[in-house]
């Protein structure tokens, strides 16, 4: 008995849940095919007929995962669901229709007479085609003259697009109002964080963008959108089975002819690099943009206006639930941003930090790295959730809104420490020399030199035990941290002994 | 031109009747009869075939068209009533149109041209002499390259070789004691087509309860479609000495306690059977599902594990494993066998709608299995481990003292099950800050209650001996 099909195109509502790929903490997206995922909830209705249908939803996501799949609302609910690959292509229609009859037309060029011939398709797709007509056998596209195959209709197997279909039984003709569910491949988003430091440095306004990237052949209109910080496992999952079908590609035997070129090439001429006129000219331009914005009175760069929407979050879980609280479109092939989160007036501290590296430090003064260290508390004007992403670290120099640095940052919970390495402090350095004089006393001393007009702090991290045992200093890990002030334009220096390992 | 004047109606007349019986059915219907399949998990699928064959009596070739593009020809085996093997073949020598013209290099085929100016058409017969990087001819008494000029010439063969195929096709010799419609089962294994269970787990924190339904999904990578099978899933794999494990096929560790109840399912030795309860169409290039598991209300909890390596230490915190705690027993538990599988957990947001949450694999499960499943890194929940001191205490004998601070961002209080590993050897606990398990003679628990937005710390004083 061949079922009835329903075909489902419409989708009434449509929420779409972003993931972060697995494996990148930090760093960009990749917008060709976003290594995250979705769980995407359409709602959609469906008119069933009596007895047993077939219902093909179309237009659902590229990256779908059938085995994910998950629709409620069948009035008896579904005997199975089937994901088929094979589409609807020049490749597909040839498979389809091998060992079966097609029309083949040719197209006189010089006259325009058409002529119609019956054929049956001997072999194809793959490595071309070969048709047999009643004079013989024929390769599709290799004799020169224009010729093309009639199919007497589409193969109802083959879809347009990769489409999910399930077998739904209902007693009497209905209309069902379905959820179908399903995990997708192809989504991604991350946290981009931008922070402008205020004027006196112990406070910075931060704000950061949910920047979320689609990168299938499906575009969500009027979506409710959501992301999940956090890591859910995920277990390694192979490919989905390829789509089959796709160009036809004629391949016919060796074409060479008496004039054929032969294979090998001269040697390519080795030119010049062509850049420098360009790039040059590049410089000049560049210079008068900045000219310009300096002494522009119109061209003050404030921080970016408060957004009106931002992000609501949630506990869901042992993860971090973000809703957009407006429809909007996840278009196909896009990035798209909204607020995540807006916090101004975050305490912040100012320190410069380095590592002592044990036998590859020689004496030779090192920068030290600046280091703006947030403590995720109320207290301090944050305590929230803080999914990784990139910090851009903005400061306000006369009227210019100047980057001060980049970082990465990793998930942090309330009442973590947020530490941003920003850039390398030419200013403020550090030299660790070994000063024991034997064996038996490993000595080293660290010696700090501030070369700004200001008093520093900075904090060192000795990552090996040291004798006798520190009172007043910090055990992270492994490592004992210094934390020291260094006056302006002074120095300060610690000398210890380390403690060998035996 | 007379001469070939008189050639054309000749060959027009020729093929007529061949035509009908190079399209095998050019309706394109299946030549499979009545098919049953068997799946196992391991990717690898038996194939029963009934088909009625007509034969004449003592040898007969049969082709198999529709059989799956991957056959393990080896496996194959064809019987009925009065017929014996003579021998069985395997041919996957493809039909193209560079294999087309290389076997037809010293034969004679038609050429058709076409006047560009008039479209008028001339034929004649060629013999091709070779076909290395292109084509030679030889007409009548002259030799050419084929389309040396660049004007259109169709090439129409006569026939092609026997052995080129469109597809891949097994051909079996019989010997039939008497002719007439045979029945024949022709059964065979083909790789490419497996199956694995898919679970989704809907989870209610706050009721400690979840809903649990199971999916079967089905993949088809055979190159054939299987119409109106019989089928039967086998849970487990009878290829590799029953599946026996390799290094790198880690167990997910899933199973705590593994059950000891049976069920009412179907078994077949030591596997479960899943059949399918009505025939069903596997095409090709397909992902097919099938439910098998339905279960509402079967009691569950999230606890949070860490596990530390021995010395492991952090200057950052890490994050605590979320696990989601679940019996498979009769009482109190989903009440089946599991099929190995993924299964993925979802939880409902604050508007009610579900969310995923995170998945991970399971082996084949008994009934009666305690499970934890390890479905993510807690965002909130996390453990910093310090060496706080290691001291030498004279001879082989160490002291290790060991920080573990655990915090909880979450409002409300959570247990964390905090192991240490790498205790082999004569390491004993001589001071701890709460009262923790040896469970193997490597690694020791402790169960940390931490109160909403807190922060515990625990402190383990280790002596090894080396």
């Amino acid at each position: 008995m061949q079922a009835d099909t329903v075909i489902s195109t419409r989708i009434d509502a449509v929420s779409v849940t972003v993931y972060r790929a697995p494996d990148r903490a930090a760093g960009a997206i990749d917008r060709n095919w976003p290594r995250g995922y979705a769980l995407v909830t359409e709602t959609r209705t469906v008119d069933l007929p009596q007895g047993e249908s077939v219902v093909r939803f179309e237009g659902v996501a590229e990256g779908l995962m059938p085995e994910t799949a998950i629709l409620t609302g069948m009035p008896r609910g579904v005997r199975e669901k089937n994901r088929d690959a094979r589409l609807l292509s020049p490749a597909g229609l040839v498979d389809a229709y091998l060992k079966r009859r097609v029309t083949l037309r040719r197209t006189d060029r010089a006259t325009g007479k058409v002529t119609e011939q019956e054929a049956i398709l001997s072999a194809g797709p793959t490595g071309g085609v070969i048709v047999r007509t009643e004079q013989g056998y024929e390769a599709l596209g290799c004799s020169g003259l224009p010729e093309r195959m009639l199919y007497p209709q589409a193969p109802k197997d083959l879809s347009p697009r990769p489409t999910l279909s399930v077998i739904a039984t209902s007693d009497r003709a209905t209309r069902a109002t379905l959820q179908l569910t399903y995990l997708a491949e192809g989504f991604d988003w991350s946290a981009s964080y931008v922070a402008d430091m205020q004027g006196d440095g112990s406070r910075l306004d931060l704000m950061a963008w949910l920047t979320v990237a689609n990168g299938g052949v499906t575009g969500f209109a009027d979506a409710q959108l959501n992301v999940i910080a956090g890591q859910p496992h995920r277990q390694p999952r192979g490919d989905q089975p390829r789509a089959s079908g796709g160009p036809l590609r004629l391949t016919c035997w060796p074409m060479d002819i008496t004039s054929t070129h032969p294979r090998w090439n001269l040697f390519s001429v080795e030119m010049p690099p062509a850049m420098m006129a360009g790039g040059a000219q590049e410089i000049v331009v560049t210079g008068q943009r900045a000219t310009r914005a300096v002494f522009s009175p119109m061209a003050v760069a404030a921080p970016p206006p408060p957004a009106p929407v931002v992000a609501e979050q949630e506990d869901l879980g042992d993860l971090k639930f973000y809703r957009v609280p407006v429809s909007v479109t996840v278009a196909a092939s896009s990035q798209k941003q909204v607020a995540l989160l807006r916090q101004p007036g975050v305490k912040v501290e100012r320190l410069y930090a380095a590592t002592v590296s044990g036998a590859l430090d020689a004496g030779e003064s090192r920068p030290m790295t600046l280091r703006l260290r947030l403590q995720n508390r109320k207290d301090d004007g944050l305590g929230l959730p803080m999914p990784s992403g990139r910090v851009a670290v903005f400061e306000q120099v006369d009227d210019m809104r100047l980057l001060a640095g980049e970082a990465d940052i990793g998930d942090k919970a309330a009442d973590e420490r947020i530490d941003y390495d920003l850039a390398e402090s030419a200013d403020v350095r550090i030299a660790v020399r070994p000063t024991g004089s034997t064996r038996e006393r490993p000595d080293w001393t660290i010696a700090l030199s501030n070369a700004r007009p200001f008093d520093v702090t900075a904090e060192v991290t000795i990552p090996h035990d040291i004798e006798p045992r520190p009172k007043d200093m910090e055990r992270r890990g492994n490592a004992w941290i210094w934390r020291v002030t260094v006056p302006a334009n002074g120095k300060a220096d610690l000398t210890y002994t380390r403690r060998l390992p035996r | 031109m007379t001469a070939l004047r008189l050639f054309v109606p000749l060959l027009c007349a020729l093929p007529i009747a061949a035509l009908a019986q190079d399209a095998a059915d050019p309706t394109g219907a299946s030549a499979q009869g009545d098919v049953a399949v068997t799946i196992y998990n391991g990717g690898q699928s038996l194939v029963q075939d009934d088909r009625q064959l007509a034969m004449t009596q003592g040898r007969n070739r049969i082709e198999f068209p529709d059989v799956s593009a991957r056959i393990r020809p080896e496996t194959v085996t064809l019987s009925g009533p009065g017929i014996a093997i003579v021998e069985q073949n395997f041919d996957y020598d493809l039909l193209s149109p560079d294999k087309l013209m290389d076997k037809a290099v010293g034969q004679e085929v038609t050429l058709v041209r076409t006047n560009p100016a008039t479209g008028a058409e001339t034929r004649e017969r060629a013999k091709i002499l070779a076909a290395n990087g292109g084509i030679v001819l030889q007409i009548g008494a002259r030799i050419e390259v084929l389309r040396d000029d660049g004007l259109p010439v169709r090439v129409i063969f006569d026939r092609v070789p026997p052995n080129l195929r469109a597809k891949p096709t097994l051909s079996v010799t019989v010997d039939a004691a008497r002719g007439g419609t045979v029945p024949t089962r022709l059964s065979y294994l083909t790789p490419n087509m497996g199956w694995t269970a898919d679970y989704v787990a809907l989870f209610d924190a706050a009721k400690g309860a979840m809903d649990m339904q199971g999916w079967v999904t089905l993949t088809n990578n055979t190159g054939t479609t299987f119409n109106n099978a019989r089928t039967i899933l086998v849970a487990g794999n009878p290829a590799n000495g029953g599946g026996r494990r390799n290094w790198w096929q880690s167990s997910s560790g899933a199973i705590d306690q593994a059950g000891t109840e049976s069920g009412p399912r179907e078994r077949l030795g030591d596997y479960y059977l899943y059949p399918l309860e009505r025939r069903t169409t596997i095409a090709n290039a397909q992902q097919k599902q099938v439910s098998f598991l339905d279960v509402k209300g079967a009691p569950a909890r999230a606890t949070y594990e860490y596990l530390n390596p021995w010395l492991g230490s952090s200057a950052e915190p890490l994050s605590a494993s979320s696990v989601l705690k679940f019996s498979t027993s009769k009482q109190g538990g989903l009440g089946d066998q599991l099929p190995a599988g993924t299964i993925r957990v979802y939880m409902r947001d604050a508007r009610g709608d579900p969310q995923f949450i995170g998945e991970n694999s399971i082996d084949h499960t008994p009934m009666g299995s305690s499970m934890a499943l390890r479905t993510g890194e807690a965002f909130d929940v996390k453990v910093r481990p310090t060496v706080e001191q290691r001291m030498k205490k004279g001879g082989s004998r160490w002291e290790t003292r060991m920080r573990y601070t655990l915090t909880n961002a979450r409002p409300e209080a959570i247990t964390i099950d905090l192991a240490q590993d790498g205790l082999w050897g004569d390491t004993r606990v001589t001071a701890q800050s709460v009262e923790g398990r040896r469970v193997s003679a490597d690694r020791m628990e402790w169960s940390v209650p931490v109160r909403a937005n807190g922060s515990v710390d625990l402190t383990v004083t280790f002596e090894s001996r080396y």
